[in-house]
């Protein structure tokens, strides 16, 4: 395949790419050229898009022809009467959706529409995507494709990548985001570890994987000492497997692995993000993830050393894989039991380091591993999360045959996401309903997926229906609304925001299991069942601190939840139940968020003028959502924000989400290994669950700095 | 033939704790916290795009990145290490022993990136039409002739020119395909490459202007005649040079615009007015702005690692620090 027709012309004069590059230099009188970014969107249309969108004459036509040449899936169009289509198809017309930048444009023909085979003509409008994934995801239900249409649209709720791409095309990846795997210590557990691998970043989801349980390198291997190599081999062969797995050349697979912090090799893993790390251990596209007890902080605290435990050992002596045990609560029996091997570090160091190679690569993400069991509703261990880490859910072992076929399949973890317009969500004329629109827009994923190449996912997708509801463009919304991020007036909006939002998105699953007539698997185990879960919210009043929030939600019509309502509800759900063994999770948000014209999930912005740089895309420029040159001032960018109040506005959300949020930390380049420890260390004492990239800024060397940029000024 | 290089011919044991000139220890410290290498870019990554490009750009491509090796071999080996026994003070000369590294690791940089894209035949035959290409030979010798001159200030002036100017032509086509989002992880690491050659450009500039202030308004005189005319020498065979280059794919237009302004950044790097007006200096906006050395770049998971990351400060942490 050479240059594709798709591209645009080498050379041409003042393009939309170059149009777009204006958002980033200052025009004549020092303001930031908004109009130029709007004229590069409508160059876009002009010069690209309408030249290359194929022209049918009716929706009949249209709907036959894409049918007939196994564009679109027929079973789902089937479900529906062709009036009904039709009318929705109109509604979906009537509200005059506009991109409201390039980048939304570009980003959602680039990588969204559907394309003729060739990959030279597009086949579909965004109206006509909304429209495919309304019908594909209300699977028949007229009632709710309509909801989902409006909701959509209007830019309230956005189904995630996999999800919003994939929804009604003959041709498609799966429609789930996001894969999590136990690895246990045997080989058979690894080799199928990376088959699943395979399996899953060829249909097109992002794969995490836990290494805690692998033995050390110098453990045993048939009781022979000395033997084992450790993980860094498995990360490399993982590292490997998904750099040849991508979608059809869509994009890389792409991984994560977790390792506890107590685990043997927890230096050799860092070390293989090192600058000059040997190319034999670097490890270039692999995310990594660590474990973090809290003992280890205790530890740290009292300057002592912290015991590293060899999982070989400790699984001999407890019976249980080294991941399904609190190391915080053996720490003590263990360090003091003769028949584990173990060695040790100074607790400090083991932070600095963590934090130096933070400086050097922005790794790895960290999971406080007793903050999340404690918030756990669920029954069971959590023991590591995502490539966004936003994911917590409680996963069991899966055991072989010698024939390599399963003895006793366990839960591994699955998630399909879609996040919410905090913005557009307070405009919505029913806040309630927009909830529990994407509930059931999340939820018809669950049902809808089946990955029998990976029957851990499987099995554990039937049986807990996992979702994760996600929130973006909240930095969007309080800058409009003229609150400053991590004021107290942001925080109190996000605290009251995410307490709304976790009381209808848990009445919308409790109404799901009364339609289905059944709970999650292992409900009756839950915190949801005995009614502990509740006891937060019927003990005490949740209602605004201060007055600009109260009329915030007055003003907007979105009636905050009073204690007889979750008393309500909380009889409902020991009654009947909740159909979804996870309802939330804050996603990163990095694509969506640009089609949806959103700051990224629950982030303050990297910058007004964002830097966007992706394989498909090349390199293109974001403006802040509802930035002008007249209210800069609440567009404070991360750095300037700072962690400490990143970490309260995360942490006033964390109470009501029964997963992860994606949280990274940004710094300036001024900032030494201490001050990422400082900020871990209040992360953590917050209640912080997961802990995501460590993003740093280095300005230009003064006298070095490309004149007129909006994006180096501070 | 050329000349033995000139040794500094006493040194004292540098002492890092008395500082005569903040800008040494300013720009030490940032040249040790860019510090990188070519492996950590997974520059495979951009296997694919390549396959993309026709085969006139892949050669266009393979060009520029020899001709980039030329002058990082020469800035390397010879150009940087040829300012040492010029060096007022002691930090002066670590500096540029680190620049004279990091220009060596640039070179190497490109055969990284050869060996991922190309095969050895393709990349012979763009290294022969690199010593073949009388313009770029003719940059070189130029550049490489007043290396050896005996003039501390005229090797700084060839110096920073190679620095801020001469690099460009080349460094154009990466930012050109980043923003068509081809090649973009190779684009990355030329922006590792940029980010190091704008300070060493700003760097070398500084301390030509520190030199010029110890010298006479007569020699003044005399070296900015020099500055200027050695600057129109290699600006009328860059310009040969670029029509080579990209005639082909029809930039050569943009790539002149994009050299009239570094040559102004390179002649403000050595304190001088800028010789091209405006009107010629209208760099195509999507090639400036990614030029920004900045690492603010916003990147997912899928895309690289960017050119972010530096190599931190590390301090301990103190008990106040862990008081919960």
């Amino acid at each position: 395949m050479k240059s594709t027709p798709l591209s645009s012309p080498v050379g041409a004069e003042m393009d939309y790419h170059s149009l777009n590059a204006m958002l980033n230099l200052y025009g004549p009188n020092g303001e930031i050229q908004f109009d130029k970014d709007r004229e590069a969107a409508r160059e876009y249309f002009l010069q690209h898009v309408n030249q290359n969108t194929v022209f049918f004459h009716s929706l009949r036509e249209r709907l036959d022809y894409l049918v007939e040449k196994e564009y679109y899936e027929q079973a789902v169009l089937d479900m529906y009467s062709f009036e009904f289509i039709t009318k929705l198809n109109d509604l979906a017309y009537e509200k005059k959706f506009r991109f409201q930048t390039f980048l939304g444009a570009f980003k959602y023909y680039t990588s969204y529409t559907l394309k003729t085979f060739d990959g030279k003509r597009y086949l579909e409008r965004f109206e006509d995507r909304v429209v495919m994934t309304a019908l594909g995801l209300a699977q028949g239900d007229e009632k709710l494709a309509v909801s989902l249409v409006e909701e959509i649209i209007a830019g309230r709720f956005q189904p995630a990548t996999p999800t919003f791409l994939n929804s009604g095309k003959a041709q498609r990846g799966e429609l789930v985001s996001c894969f999590l795997l136990r690895i246990e210590d045997n080989m058979e557990s690894i080799s199928r570890a990376i088959n699943s691998s395979l399996q899953l970043s060829k249909r097109g989801g992002g794969v995490a994987l836990l290494l805690t349980n692998i033995r050390e390198s110098g453990a045993p291997i048939k009781q022979i000492e000395n033997q084992s190599s450790g993980i860094i081999p498995v990360m490399k062969l993982l590292e490997d497997s998904f750099s040849y797995a991508n979608q059809l050349g869509a994009r890389q697979g792409a991984g994560a692995v977790y390792l506890h912090a107590h685990h043997p090799d927890i230096m050799r893993f860092l070390d293989t993000k090192r600058e000059n790390a040997d190319e034999k251990i670097r490890i270039k596209t692999l995310s990594l993830g660590v474990v973090v007890p809290d003992i280890t902080f205790e530890l740290a605290k009292k300057d002592e050393d912290m015991y590293l435990f060899s999982p070989y050992d400790v699984e001999r002596v407890y019976g249980v894989p080294f991941a399904d045990i609190s190391v915080s609560e053996k720490y003590h029996e263990m360090v003091d039991d003769p028949r584990i091997k173990k060695s040790k570090m100074k607790a400090r160091d083991f932070f600095q380091t963590l934090a130096e190679i933070q400086f050097e690569s922005g790794y790895p993400y960290i999971m406080f591993e007793d903050t999340v069991n404690a918030a756990n509703p669920i029954k069971g261990r959590i023991n590591m999360s995502n490539l966004c880490s936003e994911i917590l859910q409680v996963a069991t072992p899966t055991t072989y045959n010698e024939d390599l076929s399963y003895d006793k399949i366990g839960k591994d973890i699955s998630c399909n996401l879609g996040s919410m317009n905090i913005a557009l969500s307070m405009d919505s004329p029913d806040f309630g309903h927009t909830v529990e629109t994407a509930i059931r827009g999340l939820n018809s994923v669950s049902e809808q997926s089946h990955i029998s190449s990976v029957r851990s996912i499987e099995d554990g997708n039937d049986k807990s229906h996992a979702i994760g509801l996600g929130q973006m463009n909240l930095h969007g919304y309080l800058a409009r609304e003229r609150i400053y991020y991590g004021s107290e007036e942001g925080i109190d909006f996000t605290n009251i925001y995410f307490y709304t939002v976790v009381f209808h998105a848990l009445r919308a699953s409790n109404k799901l299991a009364i339609e289905r007539g059944r709970a999650f698997d292992g409900f009756e185990d839950s915190t949801y069942a005995s009614g502990a879960f509740f006891d937060k919210y019927t003990d005490q009043a949740w209602t605004p601190a201060t007055p600009r929030v109260s009329e915030l939600f007055e003003t907007s019509g979105v009636a905050i939840p009073t204690q007889a309502d979750w008393a309500e509800l909380k009889a409902s759900v020991m009654e009947h139940g909740i159909y979804n063994q996870n309802l939330q999770a804050v996603p990163p948000t990095g694509s969506i968020s640009y089609i949806n014209n959103s700051t990224s999930s629950i982030h303050p912005i990297a910058s007004k003028i964002e830097i966007r740089k992706e394989g498909k895309l090349g390199r293109v420029y974001y403006p802040a959502p509802f930035l002008t040159n007249d209210n800069l001032d609440y567009y404070q960018d991360a750095y300037e924000i700072g962690a400490e109040k990143i970490i309260d506005t995360y942490a006033a959300a964390t109470q009501h989400v029964d997963q992860g949020l994606s949280l990274t930390l940004f710094f300036k380049d001024t900032a030494t290994t201490r001050d990422i420890n400082k900020a871990q260390i209040y992360a953590w004492r917050k209640g912080i669950k997961t802990i995501y990239y460590i993003r740093l800024r280095q300005l230009a060397l003064e006298g070095t700095e490309v004149d007129n940029c909006v994006s180096c000024m501070l | 033939m050329i000349d033995k290089l000139k040794l500094v011919s006493h040194v004292d044991a540098i002492n890092w704790n008395k500082i005569e000139d903040e800008k040494d220890v300013e720009v030490w410290n940032r040249l040790v916290n860019n510090f990188w290498l070519p492996e950590k870019i997974p520059l495979s990554n951009d296997v694919q795009s390549w396959n993309t490009l026709t085969p006139v750009e892949q050669q266009l491509t393979m060009r520029v990145f020899t001709g980039l090796t030329l002058l990082d071999t020469i800035q390397g080996t010879v150009g940087a290490v040829s300012l040492i026994p010029d060096a007022i003070t002691p930090h002066e000369e670590a500096v540029y022993t680190n620049i004279a590294f990091m220009e060596s690791v640039h070179a190497k940089s490109y055969s990284s990136i050869f060996s991922t894209l190309a095969s050895t035949k393709e990349i012979d035959e763009a290294f022969r039409w690199s010593t073949e290409n009388v313009n770029l030979q003719k940059k070189a010798s130029i550049v490489m002739e007043y290396y050896q001159g005996d003039d501390p200030l005229k090797r700084k002036v060839a110096s920073t020119l190679l620095e801020s100017f001469l690099f460009y032509s080349g460094f154009y086509l990466p930012m050109y395909w980043s923003s068509r989002a081809k090649l973009t992880n190779t684009a990355d690491l030329i922006r590792l490459i940029i980010r190091d050659e704008a300070v060493h450009g700003y760097y070398i500039g500084y301390k030509f202007q520190k030199g010029l202030e110890r010298v006479s308004q007569e020699r003044r005189d005399e070296i900015k005649d020099y500055t200027f005319n050695l600057m129109f020498e290699l600006y009328e065979n860059e310009i040969q040079y670029t029509q080579d280059l990209y005639d082909e794919v029809g930039l050569t237009e943009d790539v002149k615009k994009f050299l009239h302004y570094n040559a102004n950044k390179a002649l403000m790097n050595l304190g001088y007015e800028p010789m091209f007006p405006k009107s010629v200096t209208d760099v195509n906006p999507a090639i400036l702005s990614a030029l920004s050395p900045n690492a603010d770049e916003n990147h997912d998971f899928f895309s690289g690692s960017g050119s972010s990351y530096v190599i931190g400060k590390a301090v301990n942490t103190e008990d106040s620090d862990w008081d919960f």
